[in-house]
């Protein structure tokens, strides 16, 4: 009874598929690094647009899929947006002029300006981490840091395994919601309600824990981390590809940097 | 890592004999030992089948074979196991690695990776095979397993049968010579199971593996053993001996362990099989024709749908109405993904459907009118526990309490009163009197987790003992459980529905068709039969219908009749 969507992967060939995962995340650093660094909301306009162009032309993802996947993280851009610019101290500044009234609270330029620009970055935040790790599974960053960077085996390994078990937790933790409901527990109150959600939250770490321990014995059994270097079925080298990406998002963080306004 | 190991079992180890000499085993923690005195020697090549009832330490034995057991779990080992000549207890955990191959009983807590090709290839990278071997490799496993052309898929897509099949694929590629499955059919509908029998079948025909066997659907495992060795419920050994030849003593101390019995062998035992009838088919003789008690729940025309991915939503059920009496007991089955737990989870007012309508009530007290039918998802959690409960698959996730004495009288406190009126609490005296009377008196004080599986599910139905519900849901009630445990759950069953309680099985055991008035079944979100389990095993609605009839009938299944399968000498 699988309650969660599927996940967003590409739907044909492009060209950051045939991208490293290891190229894309140091691609993917140089735009966040960017989009991080400067306070005024223009930076993350213009790494948005470019965010948008290499997700339609280069990512092999269905865009149309995008917002959808986005839209839990929607609502919270939006009230970071909104409030953002309520609270912003330079609405408390009387030699700015007023650009809108609603009620008692007065909204300057400035104050738009800086609530737009915490909105536009944690959406260049998403989307570049769309295009870091949307065109391949995990199973391929896994294997990019293992084999280009070195990342121990024990880790980017087990990291994967962990995270193939997440789906299971939350269909426990729903599970275990209806369990109780059904033998009558209903709280009433916030002390019962934390008491309940710690119990509900005992009861599914114990399953978790069972179930990581039933994955690492099949993992033992079948030579994991049994001291004898691995080999890869699939071996990932960096390409030309690579180097072109990480030079043009270098290029384009650069240019939405520094070139006048 | 030695240099030596670096990509060295590229040609097929040769199958290893298995001799056990006095083997016995303790876990760390515990005064009993799991297996204790273990002596057998089973030739290369052969098949041997495991039987046991729970605790027998049958699953002790597959770690064991596997290296497991001494190396990575902790406890006492004594005695002697050699495989291949090899003394497992002083022989590096990697070397035995590599020529044994283990498939365990849950599909999802086996596979690592999330794309077919990378899950097989993952056994491989982990012993160093060169890279050209590794892709035929995983070709040449996955088309053993019946996988051929699976290779992009997602892991999370395939069927629980396919899972499975995908398990024995992973450690077929690193070409073991001993194979391990400890209940590799355990979790699987009827097809599932058949699929996985059918390739365990080849493999066993083909000579070029060991091949031990842990399972309890044993009308279907049994023609594939050559020999077959027979643990008590405290892990020692009744008996070891061809498959064809077992004693009729042997078969008599099995039954009385508690294990499941194949009825080829107690049909030969009319002195054990009077002694030791199975419940399935007490329950079944009484011939209970349905009697039409009140109706207590009452699904219309239900629509579930969850949200997938871009092509809209995925139709669990689809216009599903079924309608359930006081009394009256019902299966409920169907092939994996068709949609029985959302009927389960629909009936009891945990999911509102998109459409239709989900009624039920609480059993009218004698001399009263019987109250109206009312939507379950509107009830309180009070109101709710008082009419319906749901006894789930893993019964952890429905313990709600730090004692096994706090988890019987958990609802009792809740609900209070029958109507849920007097939030009287019950005594401690009346809720030892459950535990006793469900075998778990000396437990009260034990926490809930701490318990074997058996005691698990038999705690599960003592927590809803204190209030029964009218009406009681139960997922795979059955599962896991030997004779015994699956003997002591019906007879508690029974007890309640004598009592008026309508009770709702969902399961994949054939076994225990026999022992309900009605069966219904499902097949992709829709109902595809409703009636009697007679005429549902004479005609099982779904194509190929063999796996459901045979596992009940208990004669073999098709093509797997011990005479059909060419033995080493025949080829």
């Amino acid at each position: 009874m699988s309650v969660l969507p599927a996940p967003l992967a590409p739907t044909r060939p492009a060209f950051l598929t045939r991208t490293t995962p290891a190229a894309r995340l140091v691609a993917g650093t140089a735009w966040l690094v960017a989009a991080i660094v400067t306070l005024d909301p223009i930076v993350p306009a213009r790494l948005f647009l470019a965010a948008i162009v290499a997700l339609w032309l280069w990512s092999g993802l269905p865009l149309r899929r995008i917002p959808a996947r986005l839209a839990p993280l929607g609502f919270a851009i939006l009230s970071l947006t909104v409030f953002s610019i309520l609270l912003s101290s330079a609405n408390g500044d009387r030699s700015l002029a007023t650009m809108a009234q609603i009620g008692p609270a007065r909204i300057t330029g400035p104050a738009i300006s800086a609530g737009l620009a915490i909105g536009l970055r944690v959406v260049v935040i998403a989307l570049t981490t769309l295009l870091v790790f949307g065109p391949s599974d995990p199973t391929r960053m896994a294997d990019s840091l293992v084999q280009q960077w070195h990342v121990p085996d024990r880790f980017a390994y087990g990291t994967l395994a962990a995270l193939r078990v997440a789906p299971f937790m939350a269909g426990d933790w729903a599970t275990i919601g209806a369990a109780r409901r059904l033998r009558g527990l209903a709280p009433r109150g916030p002390v019962a309600r934390v008491r309940e959600a710690g119990g509900r939250l005992l009861v599914m770490l114990v399953s978790a824990i069972r179930r990581a321990e039933r994955l690492a014995l099949a993992m033992d059994a079948r030579g994991f981390d049994s001291g004898v270097r691995r080999t890869h079925f699939r071996e990932l080298r960096t390409n030309w590809r690579d180097w072109l990406t990480i030079v043009l998002s270098f290029a384009v963080a650069a240019a939405a940097l520094f070139v006048a306004r | 890592m030695t240099e030596a190991t670096t990509g060295r079992p590229l040609t097929a180890v040769s199958p290893p004999s298995i001799e056990a000499t006095d083997l016995s085993w303790t876990y760390a923690g515990r005064s009993r030992p799991a297996i204790e005195g273990l002596t057998f020697r089973l030739e290369a090549g052969r098949v041997l089948l495991v039987l046991g009832p729970s605790g027998s330490g049958k699953s002790t034995l597959a770690r064991a074979l596997a290296g497991l057991v001494p190396h990575v779990v902790p406890g006492r080992w004594q005695g002697g196991l050699r495989v291949g000549g090899l003394e497992v207890a002083e022989t590096p955990a990697r070397l035995l690695g590599e020529r044994i191959g283990l498939v365990f009983q849950d599909p999802d807590s086996q596979l690592v990776m999330s794309r077919v090709d990378d899950e097989v290839a993952f056994g491989l990278e982990n012993r160093a095979w060169p890279r050209p071997e590794m892709v035929s490799g995983v070709r040449e496993a996955l088309a053993q397993a019946g996988l051929s052309g699976f290779e992009q898929r997602s892991t999370v897509t395939l069927s629980g049968g396919e899972k499975q099949r995908l398990a024995i694929a992973d450690v077929l590629a690193a070409r073991p010579g001993l194979l391990v499955l400890d209940e590799p059919t355990a979790n699987l509908d009827p097809p599932g199971m058949y699929a996985v029998f059918e390739r365990l079948a080849i493999l066993a025909r083909r000579r070029e593996h060991t091949i031990v066997l842990i399972e309890h659907r044993l009308e279907a495992a049994l023609p594939l053993a050559d020999e077959v060795l027979l643990l008590d419920d405290e892990g020692h050994q009744l008996a070891f001996a061809p498959a064809g030849a077992v004693g009729r003593e042997a078969v008599e101390l099995l039954e009385r362990s508690g294990a499941w019995v194949p009825r080829a062998w107690r049909g030969a035992q009319p002195a054990a099989s009077g002694a030791v009838e199975p419940a399935v088919e007490r329950a079944a003789s009484g011939g209970r024709a349905i009697e039409a008690g009140a109706l207590l729940l009452e699904a219309a025309d239900v629509r579930v749908e969850y949200p997938a991915d871009e092509s809209g939503k995925r139709v669990a059920l689809d216009g599903v109405s079924v309608s359930v009496r006081a009394g009256e007991r019902v299966a409920l089955v169907g092939p994996n993904g068709a949609g029985k737990s959302s009927l389960l989870f629909a009936m009891a007012g945990l999911l509102r459907p998109a459409d239709g309508t989900v009624r039920l009530r609480a059993l009218p007290r004698d001399g009263e009118a019987a109250e109206p039918m009312r939507d379950p998802s509107r009830l309180s959690a009070r109101e709710l526990a008082a009419r319906i409960g749901l006894v789930f698959q893993d019964p952890e996730l429905g313990f709600v309490a730090g004692t096994a004495r706090d988890e019987v009288s958990a609802s009792a406190r809740a609900i209070g009163g029958r109507d849920g009126t007097s939030a009287r609490a019950p005594d401690e005296q009346g809720t030892d009197g459950v535990l006793a009377s469900f075998g778990l008196g000396h437990l009260a004080t034990e926490i809930p987790f701490r318990l074997s599986q058996g005691e698990q599910r038999r705690l599960s139905l003592a927590a809803l003992a204190l209030r029964p519900p009218a009406v009681l849901l139960l997922d795979e009630p059955t599962f896991g459980l030997d004779r015994r445990g699956t003997e002591a759950v019906l007879a508690l069953l029974d007890e309640r529905r004598t009592a008026g309680q309508a009770q709702v099985l969902a399961t994949h055991d054939p076994r225990l068709l026999p022992a309900c008035d009605r069966v219904v079944a499902l097949d992709r979100g829709r109902v595809v039969f409703d009636g009697s389990p007679d005429a549902f095993l004479a005609a099982p609605p779904y194509a190929p219908a063999s796996p459901w009839r045979d596992g009940v009938a208990l004669g073999r299944p098709a093509g797997s009749d011990p005479a059909a399968i060419p033995r080493r000498g025949a080829r």
